[in-house]
Order: C-alpha cells, then sequence, then structure tokens
C-alpha cells in the first residue's frame, strides 16, 4: 500500500477517533448522538476497508 | 411513470416538512426524507428494498472526500487561532492601519476570506476569525447591524472563494467536470464583491476611539509571535499546491486533506505557547459536526432520489423551464434551495441545472462559479440561516434578525446580479478558466 494511502487511512482513524470521544461523551443531545453515528458511517466503513 | 415519481418525490417532501416540524435538525430531516423516499420507492421497486440500506450506505460516501478537506482544513485554522496568530494579525491591522480607513476594512475583509476560502465553510470562517474581526470593526465605528451584515455577505463569499468552494466541488462531481480551473472565475468576482460590501457597509463611522485606548481594549496575543509564525504555515500549504502544479511530475500527489494536515503540523511547531492537539481537535469536530453531517446526508438523499428517479424527474423539470424564466428563477431557486437544503441544493437542483446549461452552449465552469456567489445568500435565510445567525451571534447584534438582513440588500442585489451574468455570459468568460489552469 503507498504511503500516501496510509497517511490517508491515518486521517481517517484520526477523524474517526475523535468522533467516538465526543460521541462518548455526549449525554444530553439525542440529535447530536445520532449525527456522530452518521458521519462516522463512511470514516469507520472506509477504514474498515468495506465498499 | 411521472405520476408515481411526483408521488415519491411528494412523499420525501411531506417527510421533510414534518421532521421539521416536529423541530428535528435539517439534517435529520433531510435523513427522514431520503428514508421515507427509499421505502416509497421500494413499493414499485425503484430500489428493491433489500437494496434500500446498500444505497444509503454508499450515499453515505459520496462526499468522504469534502468530510475529510473540511475536518483537516478547520483543524488547522484552529490551531491558528489558538497559537494567537489571529488576533495578531488583527491587531496589526488596527494598530497600523486604524488611520486608513479603506486599507483596514480591505485587510479585514481579506482575514475574513481566508479560512472559508481554505475550509470551503463560511461558518469556519466566523468561528475561527469573526470575534476579533468584529470587534476590530466595532473599534472603527461601524455599528453593530452593519457589523452583522458585513461578516454575513464577506463569510458566505469566503465559502465561494478558492481554493475550496464545496458547492462547486459537488455540481463537479456530479456532472464529471474536473475540479480545476476555478481560481480566476472565482477569486476574482469574490474579491471585488467582497471589498464592496465591506466599503459600502463599513464606510460610515459612527464613532471615534483613541488608537491607544483601542489597543488597550484589543485581546493580547503570546509574546513570542511573530510574522514569521503566523506565515510560514501558510507559505508550506500554498507552497505544496504550487509545487504540484510546476513539478507534475516529479511531486507526489498530496491531495488538499493531506496538505492541511501539514501545514498544521507546521503550525503546532511553530506555535509560541503549547496547544492541546487532541482537545482542541475534538472541540473542532463538535463544532463541524453539522456540517459534516450534512455532507453525508446529502449523499444519501442524491442516492435515494436518483435509484427512485425523483433526480431525473426535476432534472426534466428544470430543462423544460423556459431559458429567461429560468435565469430570473435563479434569484429566487438557489438561495432557497441553500436555506432550506444547505449544500443539498447544489446536489439536487445544480446538478441538473449545470448539464442544462452546457448543453445550450454556456460554459459550465464559469456557470458553476456563478452559481456559486448565488448559493451563499441562502445560508442567511431561514430555515438554516447558518452564516446569517452566526454572523449575528459573533457580532452581538440584538435586535431584529430581518433587520440586519435587510441591511444586506444592496451588496445582495450586486452579487445576484454578477452570478446570474457570469451563467449568462459563461462562454465569454471561458479565458479566466484557461488562464487559472
Amino acid at each position: 500500500m503507498p504511503l500516501i494511502m496510509i497517511l490517508y487511512y491515518i486521517i481517517c482513524a484520526y477523524i474517526a477517533g475523535m468522533l467516538v470521544w465526543n460521541f462518548i461523551r455526549e449525554k444530553k443531545s439525542v440529535n447530536d448522538m445520532l449525527l456522530y453515528l452518521l458521519v462516522m458511517i463512511p470514516l469507520v466503513l472506509r477504514i474498515l476497508r468495506v465498499k | 411513470m411521472y405520476l408515481r415519481i411526483g408521488i415519491i418525490l411528494a412523499i420525501m417532501v411531506v417527510a421533510y416538512s414534518l421532521a421539521k416540524w416536529k423541530n428535528l435538525s435539517v439534517e435529520l430531516s433531510m435523513l427522514s426524507a431520503a428514508v421515507c423516499g427509499g421505502i416509497a420507492g421500494a413499493f414499485v421497486s425503484t430500489p428493491p428494498i433489500g437494496q434500500l440500506a446498500r444505497h444509503l450506505v454508499e450515499g453515505a460516501f459520496t462526499y468522504l472526500d469534502v468530510i475529510l478537506v473540511f475536518s483537516t482544513a478547520t483543524i488547522f485554522m484552529a490551531i491558528v487561532r489558538e497559537s494567537g496568530g489571529v488576533n495578531y494579525v488583527v491587531r496589526a491591522t488596527i494598530k497600523y492601519f486604524y488611520n486608513l480607513r479603506i486599507i483596514a476594512l480591505i485587510l479585514l475583509m481579506i482575514i475574513v476570506l481566508i479560512p472559508g476560502a481554505l475550509t470551503g465553510a463560511g461558518s469556519v470562517s466566523l468561528l475561527v476569525v469573526g470575534a476579533p474581526v468584529a470587534l476590530a470593526l466595532g473599534y472603527l465605528g461601524i455599528t453593530k447591524r452593519r457589523i452583522a451584515a458585513i461578516l454575513f455577505i464577506v463569510a458566505g463569499l469566503s465559502a465561494a472563494a478558492p481554493p475550496v468552494n464545496i458547492w462547486a466541488m459537488i455540481l463537479s462531481a456530479g456532472t464529471a467536470i474536473p475540479y480545476v480551473g476555478f481560481e480566476l472565475p472565482l477569486g476574482i468576482p469574490v474579491l471585488i464583491l467582497g471589498t464592496f460590501t465591506v466599503l459600502f457597509l463599513g464606510w460610515k463611522r459612527e464613532r471615534t476611539m483613541d488608537l491607544g485606548e483601542v489597543l488597550k481594549e484589543m485581546p493580547e496575543v503570546p509574546e513570542r509571535m511573530s510574522w514569521w509564525r503566523v506565515i510560514l504555515p501558510f507559505l508550506i500549504f500554498f507552497g505544496l499546491i504550487v509545487a504540484s502544479r510546476i513539478l507534475p511530475f516529479s511531486t507526489p500527489i498530496l491531495g488538499l486533506p493531506l496538505e492541511f494536515v501539514i501545514a498544521a503540523l507546521v503550525a503546532l511547531l511553530v506555535s509560541p505557547k503549547k496547544i492541546k492537539i487532541l482537545e482542541l481537535s475534538r472541540d473542532t469536530m463538535k463544532r463541524l459536526l453539522p456540517l459534516l453531517a450534512t455532507m453525508v446526508v446529502v449523499g444519501m438523499l442524491q442516492q435515494v432520489m436518483t435509484a427512485t428517479g425523483v433526480r431525473g424527474l426535476l432534472s426534466f423539470a428544470v430543462i423544460s423551464t423556459p431559458i429567461t424564466l429560468l435565469f430570473i428563477l435563479l434569484a429566487v431557486i438557489i438561495p432557497v434551495s441553500e436555506g432550506v437544503l444547505t449544500y443539498g441544493g447544489a446536489a439536487i437542483i445544480g446538478i441538473p441545472l449545470i448539464w442544462f446549461l452546457d448543453s445550450i452552449g454556456l460554459h459550465a465552469t464559469v456557470a458553476i462559479a456563478g452559481l456559486s456567489l448565488l448559493w451563499p445568500l441562502g445560508d442567511g435565510l431561514p430555515p438554516t440561516a447558518l452564516i446569517g445567525r452566526l454572523s449575528v451571534m459573533v457580532s452581538e447584534y440584538k435586535d431584529s434578525y430581518w433587520t440586519f438582513l435587510r441591511s444586506t440588500w444592496l451588496p445582495w442585489l450586486i452579487i445576484t446580479v454578477v452570478g446570474i451574468l457570469m451563467i449568462k455570459f459563461s462562454a465569454d468568460l471561458e479565458f479566466l478558466v484557461r488562464w487559472s489552469i
């Protein structure tokens, strides 16, 4: 796998990590929790290499 | 067939309206429209019910690249702000140009343009530089209503400015037009319209203050902050972009997200104060959540509309409209679509519109640039009014929202006319695209 592609997987993982962290800390807004889950869909699937 | 697709479209509109009525956010309302549209389509096997989940997930991937650009660019700008860079530049503008009003106003406009131009989101401009710039405009004797109006128009223009214009990216992706050659068709009108706006709305001085008093009131900057610490990350970023243009065969293709990450690392290294990068990133992602969710949901909605035939029906409606009427309607349809669907408007109305304009001999890239000037105006319209609400918030304007919006009438009108004329005469302006490449 080329280096640049590996770096992009790392960027995806970093952003997904921040979203997971926010999701776990979110206690009040159900709307925000749902939005975190939605945004995580493409990022997590890309990290798992599921098309 | 038309009746069937029309019913699916009506179900999507009703689902969206019901969700809004129940006070769901715009993103969840659009999601409910996509899901209900997909289920309605499944009754006639467009798409088959077993394929619906696949379509939704596949749609979520449509703008993954845009999501990465948004996220990395905003983290980069957040590091520049946190290091004191934004306050340093705003303070220097007031210090050296307080008595040269035109230059001070134009520099403050450019400061607002930069974060939006780099990230493609006017809201990021307001979140990163909105408060210090609003403060500086206040010291220049401008009323809060006019400050909110300046921020709204300029932040909207910043979202349209190159190198990152999300509307143009969505339209380019949807119409198979490469996202190249937009620098001059977008950059020139944005700079001219921004300068006009800031001078028209900011020229009148309501009160005067002593410069020493102003500087005392402005936020402090870290002691070790200097020009090179502010400029170096931007030089690295633009250097990487220029290098890939000048030496295309010997420069690796990094892509905007990786270029922003490299610039962010440089900004972090040269920051005069320690930055807690994990906390800053987490906070940035929290602020970006509505924008990122919009991109995911718009992709889903677009996929469902394609699978059900609704997108085809809308395309047909666009190409059936008499051309003169279409040009007149653009002034209303485009901003309203942004107000209701945010970036979804570009995918749903913009893509068939560009197909049509291209087919009648207009230049697609310049036409996209012209449309891109109209969409940001919709960010001041309800139900979303994303940039409008943020402008009011950072400028601490307390009176009626509509009074603030009314004060933008002349820049709004001129931007609309310029955008429509750019579309109408796009074939004659094709040289701007050639000069950009």
